[in-house]
């Protein structure tokens, strides 16, 4: 479903990503673990054309998106949950999620049920300002908002951030629900532990590229991987 | 005149010049808001709608509801021209170089008229007429009643456009943080022309409203009610739509009591006086809430 083929970003001078190549397949949960600063929202950021590749190319169902606009990436269906959520938090719960679903022709009553009733306290504090919810609850409007562009590949981007271990879980919980009812998954974490468990598949980032790879079981037994992100 | 009609007819001139200040001053914030610029071109987006009056009915004879809605028309595409031409090209250069952009744009357009129009101030024919209203001895002009309520009807049909439609929720997403209202599939450059767009157009309103008031175009007189609007917009809270149209109505009937006190050649010096005030005691202004910090 998503093909990327030796991409190279910069900042100015700072070559972030080096030549990096990875894929996700159609039904996956992928993760990307690695460093504070390892670039992995970096690489996120230049899927959804909020950056750019110098190179290479980002194949996203069939269709080359390196130098699509970030808007329109969203109409293809990739849509992304970014790092620290980034909800509009002056906005009320609702009017965020009618900005998710900004790419449709109208706000479907019937997705709005469905993100309602996969985050209920949604649903209770849809009147209230975004501002005023918990972090948790911030995370799932996050995700709610995500979901209603009705994306066939969603990427996470440290949903776990600041939040506590109940609500890490539960957030965890709703994403291998998602990709169960049918949404590719590419997750990236700092908490590798967590990630690992629920992904099909991982990479290992390290200062722009990628230095392993496998499958979750796979990477969580490997002594590197245990040795620099799960505490021995 | 007694004491009462004094006060009755200097609160309705500070309405009147109010309403055009907060019909100014919503196009400051608006921008301000969304780009995070001090467009100091909007002021003269005022004077090429006085001019588009002035030629429309001086010179082609052409009956006034033409006159105001082309000034209105061209001043809207006057906006989103200035903004595709001069503003969009910096998207990504530092806030100050947008900010002597404006002061550019401001100088190009005053000086421009002056050599299209001549320096010197064109007589403004009627635009609206009507009879005056009394208020016990108090006399009311038309003009001033006219101003008021299409600036009010303009300011709650702005309200509705915010708060209620999809583009002004766009426009709120994309001000509050824009790269994740592109993650929205949120198209950032339209947004923007339409908010310069709908800034720009009431801009022509007030162009119309206040050549009402002041029946003559010059070169310059965009920049005085410019730099007023935008102490209203300060005053208010800059980027806050409701704190434009408190702040114009505040300065405008501060100037009205100004005068009403016999002191008119004060006016401009303590409408800027405010500024200072406003930018030492709460740089904020009324509205405006404390910006979060973007990480």
């Amino acid at each position: 479903m998503l093909e990327v083929n030796s991409i190279n970003v910069y900042y100015g001078p700072i070559h972030a990503i080096k030549d990096l190549s990875f894929e996700v397949k159609s039904g996956e949960i992928v993760a990307l673990i690695g460093a504070n600063g390892a670039g992995k929202s970096t690489v996120l950021k230049t899927m959804s054309g909020l950056l750019r590749s110098k190179t290479g190319s980002i194949v996203f169902d069939g269709k080359d998106i390196k130098k699509t606009e970030a808007h329109r990436i969203v109409r293809d269906g990739l849509a992304q949950v970014p790092e620290g959520r980034r909800i509009f938090l002056q906005m009320t719960v609702l009017e965020n999620l009618e900005m998710g679903a900004y790419t449709q022709k109208t706000v479907s009553d019937a997705e709005l049920e469905n993100i309602f009733k996969l985050f209920p306290r949604l649903k209770e504090r849809s009147k209230q300002i975004a501002g005023t919810l918990s972090g948790g609850e911030q995370q799932m409007l996050a995700m709610g908002r995500a979901l209603m562009s009705k994306p066939k590949l969603l990427m996470l981007d440290e949903p776990s951030m600041g939040l506590a271990p109940l609500i890490v879980e539960q957030i965890f919980e709703i994403i291998e629900s998602l990709n169960r009812a049918g949404t590719t998954i590419l997750l990236v974490e700092q908490n590798a532990g967590k990630a690992l468990e629920i992904a099909n598949r991982a990479y290992v980032l390290e200062t722009g590229e990628i230095t392993l790879s496998g499958t979750g079981e796979e990477l969580s037994q490997s002594d590197e991987v245990r040795k620099a992100y799960l505490g021995g | 005149m007694s004491v009462f009609s004094t006060i009755v007819s200097q609160i309705f001139n500070g309405l009147q010049s109010g309403s055009v200040y907060a019909l100014v001053a919503l196009g400051y914030s608006m921008v301000y808001g969304i780009i995070m610029l001090l467009n100091f071109a909007h002021g003269d987006i005022i004077m090429v709608g006085a001019y588009i009056v002035w030629i429309l009915m001086s010179f082609l004879a052409l009956p006034p509801a033409i006159g105001a809605v082309a000034a209105v028309a061209g001043c809207t595409l006057l906006g989103v021209a200035i903004e595709k031409v001069a503003y969009a090209p910096l998207r990504k250069s530092p806030r100050l170089s947008l900010l002597i952009t404006a002061i550019g744009v401001s100088f190009f357009l005053e000086n421009a008229a002056q050599l299209v129009m001549g320096a010197g101030s064109k007589p403004m024919p009627t635009i609206i007429k009507g009879t005056n209203i009394e208020i016990g001895s108090a006399h009311i002009s038309f003009v001033s009643v006219v101003t008021i309520i299409v600036s009010v009807i303009t300011m709650l049909l702005l309200t509705l456009l915010v708060q209620k439609t999809k583009m002004g929720k766009a426009m709120r997403a994309v001000s509050e943080d824009m790269d994740s209202a592109r993650l929205m599939g949120i198209n950032i450059n339209r947004t923007i022309s339409f908010t310069f767009a709908v800034g720009s157009a009431l801009a022509g309103i007030a162009a119309v409203l206040y050549s009402c008031a002041y029946p003559q175009a010059s070169p310059t007189m965009g920049s005085m009610l410019g730099l007023k609007a935008f102490v209203a917009a300060v005053l208010g809270g800059i980027g806050s739509i409701p704190g434009a149209m408190i702040g114009g109505f505040a300065i405008g009937l501060l100037e009205a009591l100004v005068s009403a006190a016999g002191l008119s050649v004060w006016k401009d010096g303590v409408v800027f006086g405010i500024l200072i005030i406003v930018l030492i005691v709460k740089p904020t202004g009324i509205m405006g809430r404390k910006m979060n910090e973007k990480v």
